[in-house]
């Protein structure tokens, strides 16, 4: 059954160029230079600090690191990250 | 950012958090769908973010039953600003009553000017217009409408031939042009009078100048009556070569020739009549006009008659220079009531006869003097009476004419 869905999510990513983030429930992290992270798309926040930021994501963590971290605005779904960003990390569980 | 946007106009409040992972507040906040926005990390345990000002009550609950303190550091946006400003009573009075002293003030006859009449004139204007009530400190609203006093004062200073009111804002400027008596002393030129019309002399009265006719001579128009040629006639049968030569002494001939004419008048007078006329009863209404909407603030309800006149009048507002759209108008609701009648065929033409006279003298002015009417064919058409009728009338028939 899961073998069954990940092919049809797979088909419908390569044949009907759908967005990968929206059938896969991945989050989607834009980076806007060193300023600017906007991520969609996370399941909660973990930790947040002056310097770092900690997401939980589908199947794992992501986690930024930085300086002088502000969250600009906090959605259910969305974050954006103001700072200087020097990492950006995918933990797996 | 969208979400944000605005929020200064709703107002918004910076809260802090104190408490273990203080940040977990504000996730936990953003499941509840409050909107959170420039969240920092003071200190480990302290966190501090802005949040809307109608979420607060959402966030008490989200508090209850946790660790985390709550404290609000920051008011900001248009709400608190609106309170700050409604607190200070004395100020907010202060400005409604500028605002209705400027409302007042404007509302009321400032000056009155008054130009192109000499000054004794000028001042018979000014007691005139004293005691139709305008004067300086008046009540604009209870003044008649310019043309009204323009018609008003025209008839009691008889010295004015014209005035021109216009109201600008606060000041009324009265425009007047005296009436200048002339008397008729140019110097004319040689001339004769002449007949106007066809008739009979009945009185001549000549001033300058040689009468050609007499009384009771029959004129046609254009016959000379007076000729303003004299000095000739003594000496016209001795010949007429020397006529000729002499110079004549031209004069202007002045006189009055009044003579008995005659006209020929068709008059339809109908045996069925109306005409409406005005009971004595009335009702006022007041409305407060607001553009094209009407809100009654006096007189409510209609008078239950059964034909209604209406005389409305309307009075704008002005605030300094400019003129509200509000308006005050008076409607005066005047009972109209339509009269029939019959009359008999006599009747019907005395009232013939007499409106054809009175349309008769209005034609040939207050000199003329009608002398006697005759009916000289009547008949009934569609319930009217049609009648010819003839009027003899005095009037003075002379007219200049210059001698070349």
């Amino acid at each position: 059954m899961k073998k069954f869905r990940q092919r049809v999510q797979s088909l419908l990513i390569n044949s009907f160029a759908l967005p990968s983030d929206v059938i896969l429930e991945l989050p989607r992290i834009t980076v806007i230079g060193q300023i600017h992270v906007y991520i969609e798309n996370h399941q909660g926040l973990v930790t947040y600090s002056d310097t770092e930021l900690k997401l939980k994501v589908n199947k794992g963590y992501v986690q930024i690191k930085g300086n002088s971290f502000v969250l600009k605005m906090m959605l259910p779904e969305e974050i954006l990250l103001e700072g200087t960003i020097t990492d950006i990390k995918f933990l797996s569980n | 950012m969208r979400q944000v946007q605005g929020t200064f106009f709703t107002g918004y409040v910076t809260i802090l958090i104190k408490g273990n992972y203080p940040e977990l507040f504000f996730q936990e906040c953003t499941k509840k769908g409050i909107t959170v926005w420039n969240i920092r990390k003071i200190d480990q345990d302290v966190c501090e973010g802005n949040v809307r000002l109608k979420d607060i009550k959402h966030l008490r609950t989200i508090i209850r039953g946790t660790h985390y303190k709550l404290n609000f550091t920051n008011k900001k946006g248009y709400p608190f600003i609106f309170n700050r400003f409604i607190k200070k009573r004395p100020l907010l009075v202060a400005i409604f009553l500028s605002v209705l002293l400027a409302l007042f003030l404007s509302n009321i006859l400032w000056k009155v000017e008054i130009t192109g009449v000499p000054k004794d004139i000028e001042e018979k204007i000014v007691k005139q217009l004293d005691e139709y009530g305008i004067h300086r400190g008046a009540w604009i609203f209870s003044l008649d409408q310019p043309n009204t006093i323009q018609q008003k004062l025209v008839e009691d200073v008889p010295e004015l031939l014209w005035v021109g009111v216009d109201r600008r804002g606060t000041t009324y400027s009265l425009e007047g042009v005296e009436k200048l008596i002339v008397k008729e002393e140019e110097k004319h030129g040689p001339r004769n009078l002449i007949a106007t019309k066809k008739g009979i002399i009945k009185k001549m009265y000549v001033a300058k100048g040689l009468p050609i006719v007499q009384v009771n001579d029959y004129v046609e128009p254009g016959d000379l009556l007076v000729s303003g040629q004299i000095g000739t006639t003594d000496q016209e049968e001795e010949s007429e070569e020397e006529k000729k030569e002499r110079n004549f002494d031209l004069v202007a001939a002045e006189g009055e020739i009044t003579a008995e004419t005659w006209y020929e008048v068709k008059v339809t007078s109908p045996l069925e009549y109306s005409y409406e006329e005005l009971s004595g009863n009335k009702e006022t209404k007041y409305y407060i006009q607001i553009g094209e909407f009407k809100f009654p603030i006096w007189g409510f309800g209609d008078p239950s008659y059964e034909q209604i006149h209406y005389d409305t009048k309307e009075n704008s507002i002005n605030f300094l220079k400019w003129e509200l759209p509000i308006k005050i108008v008076d409607t005066v609701l005047s009972e109209k009531v339509y009269y029939k009648g019959k009359r008999t065929k006599e009747e019907a033409i005395q009232t013939g006869i007499e409106q054809a006279k009175s349309e008769l003298l209005l034609e040939l002015g207050k000199d003329a003097k009608i002398l006697s009417e005759k009916v000289l064919h009547e008949r009934m058409e569609h319930g009217k009476v049609k009648m010819n009728i003839i009027f003899t009338v005095e009037e003075n028939i002379a007219r200049v004419q210059p001698i070349k």
